[in-house]
């Protein structure tokens, strides 16, 4: 099963995530967080975002599917960039970063990747979810 | 091809909650399954499409299955989603006044 990397400034949002995930996608999708910095701080660090990369792919569910990476706005994009520089290129083939919003993108990627699905539609699902109107009707 | 009329009964319609379920139960299945409200079709499978329709409490919608395993993907679809979908009336009825006692 394809697994989710959530990244953001904030701990508590990508933990909040990780509960709707869990909640519409099922406890069995593999979701590592990268959430704030080391001293409890909000931000992001390359070094968070490979630890949660590896803690997915190395799980035993998502060894074979990879992971799809979730971030937030502004240094999490840098910070990133940095932390896919530093995964091996067999780490980093297994691993896509969607064009996609993190929390409506972490709910459609998780209910796609609970059913089985391939990484490249895990990603899709995330990509997709970028449409989810928000205009509110009469 | 197997089809049911289904009315939403779930005080906050088709929300993300079934929505997944939709997609959870139809991916279960070779068949394609496509929900129709009024003229517009959203693909079961896929979340976003599914939660793209806005289906609103009290309204009617068509379960469309079509493939090797249509009737069981109809049949789980319908099982799964009880507490949000009742099936609707299979024509619309015109229920006559009782005459007066």
């Amino acid at each position: 099963m394809v697994g989710l990397v959530l990244v953001s400034h904030s701990r508590t949002l990508v933990e909040g995530l990780r509960d709707i995930v869990a909640q519409f996608g099922g406890d069995d999708v593999p979701v590592a967080l990268a959430g704030g910095t080391p001293d409890g701080r909000l931000g992001t660090t390359a070094d968070r975002i490979v630890a949660a990369i590896r803690d997915v792919l190395g799980s035993s569910d998502a060894a074979a599917d990879g992971a799809v990476v979730l971030f937030d706005f502004g240094s999490a994009a840098l910070s990133l960039e940095l932390a896919l520089e530093e995964l091996e290129p067999a780490e980093r083939d297994r691993v896509r970063v969607p064009e996609a919003p993190l929390v409506e993108g972490a709910f459609a990627a998780g209910v796609q990747a609970s059913v089985g699905a391939s990484l490249d539609e895990v990603a899709a699902a995330a990509v997709s979810a970028a449409s989810l109107s928000k205009s509110i009707g009469g | 091809m197997s089809e049911r009329r289904l009315v939403v009964i779930d005080p906050a319609g088709l929300h993300a909650r079934p929505a997944a379920r939709f997609v959870q139960v139809a991916s279960r299945f070779a068949s394609t399954v496509t929900v129709k409200l009024g003229d517009r079709v959203a693909d079961a499978k896929s979340l976003i499409a599914v939660l793209g329709l806005t289906i609103r409490p009290g309204t009617e919608i068509d379960l469309i299955t079509v493939g090797p395993d249509a009737d069981a993907a109809l049949e789980a679809l319908v099982a799964e989603l009880g507490p949000y979908l009742a099936t609707a009336a299979p024509t619309p009825t015109i229920v006559a006044e009782p005459e007066p006692a």
